[in-house]
C-alpha cells in the first residue's frame, strides 16, 4: 500500500495525483469484510459532491454499502471499467480498483482524513 | 434521513439493553422508512435495536439492485404491491412471514462486517426454533453456493448463514429464514425474513415451502411468542437485558411518517433500476 494514501473512517482512500486531483477507492480492508461483490453503482461524471456524501453503492451478497466522498469537490472522472470487473477492487484496490477521481473543492479537507498509520489502528481495533 | 437529536427519556437506559420495537401493520413505504428511522435511533443511542412488524397486504419487498421490470413481467405476484429496501438481497414475499429490522452501530462487535450480524441473530433462531422441536440449521460456507443473481427471489438463493430445514419433500432442503444488510456509515440496518408459514396470495414460484408446510402435523409457534423468544436469546447471546418499546414511528404523528415514507413511494426509488 502507498505511504501517500489518506483514509476515511467509512473506508474510502484519497491519493493526490500530480495534476492536483484525488483518486478515491475503496480499503482492501473494506473490500474483504464485504466478499463476494456482485453490483456498483456510479456517480456521474460532473457531480458535485460534500465530504461524507454518499456518491456510489456497492452490493455484495446481500450487502449494500455506501461510497462516502471523503471531501467535498466535482467528480471529474469515474473507472467505468469497474462495475463490469468487480474482482479488480480486491485484487488490486489501491491500483486498478480506483473508484472515482475528485476535484477538490479545498484540498484542506485532506487534512481531516487519517494516515496509513491512524487507519491501521483504526481497522486493527475493530472487531472481527 | 435528518431527524431530531433532542435526548430521550429512555437515554441511560439503552446501552446495556436490547431494545425491542413491535409495531402495527404497515404498507411497504410506511415500513421501509420505520427501518431507516430505526436504524438513525440505534446510532443515536449506541445500542442494538430489533423491531418487529406486519403488512397491512400482501407486498413484495425488492432488493436494492433488483431490476424492476424483472418483477412487474413475473406473473406469479402480478398485482401485488412493490417497495423497493434499502437493503440488498432478492424479492420477498410478504404478509404471513415473520419480518424483522434490526439495526447496530457499526462500532457494536456485531457491527463490524456482514456475516458476524446475520450469524448472531440467524444462530440466536436456530436455538429458538429448536425449543419448539424444529430442525433449522445455517447454510455452512462450504456448501455449494446457489447464490445467483438471476435467482428473483430471496428464497430460491442460498448464501452462507441462510437458515434451512429438511423437507418438505424427501431429501429436500429448504431455505426459510434470509437476511440482508444496508450498510451505512455509522450504522448497519439488517431486514430478515422467517417464512413461518405460507402465504396463500401468491402461487407458483413466488410460493415458497414455509415452516408450516415442512412440520405438518406439528404445531407451528405462534409469532410473537416465537419473536419474543428470539429477542431473549439475542439478548442472552449479548449478555444485555431486553426492554420492549412501543414502537414510535408507524404509530406517531401522521405528517412526520408521510415525510419519511415518501422517498419509498416515489418510483424513482421503486424504479430506480
Amino acid at each position: 500500500m502507498a505511504a501517500d494514501l489518506k483514509f476515511a473512517k467509512t473506508h474510502e482512500w484519497v491519493r493526490p495525483e500530480a495534476d492536483g486531483v484525488l483518486t478515491v477507492g475503496v480499503s482492501s480492508y473494506a473490500v474483504e469484510a464485504l466478499t463476494d461483490l456482485v453490483f456498483m453503482q456510479l456517480p456521474a461524471v460532473g457531480r458535485k459532491v460534500k465530504a461524507g456524501e454518499s456518491f456510489g453503492e456497492i452490493e455484495s451478497v446481500k450487502a449494500v454499502s455506501d461510497l462516502y466522498a471523503p471531501v467535498s469537490g466535482e467528480i471529474v472522472e469515474v473507472n467505468a471499467a469497474l462495475p463490469g470487473k468487480l474482482e479488480t477492487l480486491g485484487k488490486d484496490p489501491y491500483g486498478e480498483g480506483w473508484v472515482v477521481r475528485i476535484k477538490a473543492d479545498n484540498p484542506a479537507e485532506m487534512d481531516g482524513l487519517l494516515d496509513r498509520a491512524a487507519y491501521d489502528s483504526l481497522v486493527g481495533s475493530q472487531p472481527h | 434521513m435528518t431527524r431530531s437529536s433532542a435526548a430521550s427519556p429512555t437515554d441511560g437506559l439503552t446501552l446495556n439493553t436490547l431494545t425491542i420495537w413491535w409495531d402495527a401493520a404497515a404498507d411497504g413505504p410506511t415500513n421501509m422508512a420505520a427501518d431507516e428511522w430505526l436504524a438513525a435511533e440505534a446510532e443515536r443511542r449506541g445500542s442494538l435495536l430489533l423491531r418487529f412488524y406486519g403488512w397491512t397486504e400482501t407486498t413484495i419487498s425488492l432488493g436494492g439492485f433488483q431490476k424492476i421490470d424483472e418483477a412487474r413481467q413475473m406473473d406469479a405476484i402480478r398485482g401485488v404491491p412493490l417497495v423497493r429496501r434499502p437493503s440488498g438481497g432478492g424479492a420477498i414475499v410478504h404478509g404471513s412471514d415473520l419480518t424483522y429490522a434490526a439495526a447496530v452501530p457499526k462500532s457494536h462487535p456485531w457491527g463490524a462486517s456482514p456475516q458476524v450480524f446475520y450469524d448472531a441473530l440467524h444462530g440466536a433462531m436456530v436455538e429458538t426454533l429448536a425449543e419448539h422441536g424444529i430442525r433449522a440449521w445455517p447454510h455452512p460456507a462450504d456448501a455449494r453456493s446457489r447464490h445467483d443473481e438471476s435467482l428473483f427471489f430471496c428464497f430460491d438463493r442460498r448464501a452462507t448463514g441462510d437458515l434451512v430445514m429438511a423437507g418438505p419433500a424427501s431429501g429436500t432442503v429448504s431455505k426459510i429464514m434470509g437476511s440482508a444488510q444496508r450498510r451505512l456509515a455509522g450504522v448497519v440496518l439488517q431486514h430478515g425474513s422467517l417464512l413461518l408459514r405460507g402465504n396463500t396470495a401468491v402461487a407458483g414460484s413466488a410460493r415458497h415451502p414455509a415452516v408450516s408446510d415442512i412440520v405438518v402435523g406439528q404445531s407451528v409457534p405462534e409469532e410473537t411468542a416465537l419473536s419474543r423468544a428470539w429477542g431473549a436469546r439475542i439478548a442472552h447471546g449479548l449478555g444485555v437485558a431486553v426492554r420492549e418499546e412501543e414502537a414510535p414511528f408507524v404509530r406517531g404523528c401522521d405528517l412526520e411518517r408521510e415525510a419519511f415514507s415518501s422517498r419509498f413511494r416515489d418510483d424513482r426509488w421503486t424504479a430506480r433500476r
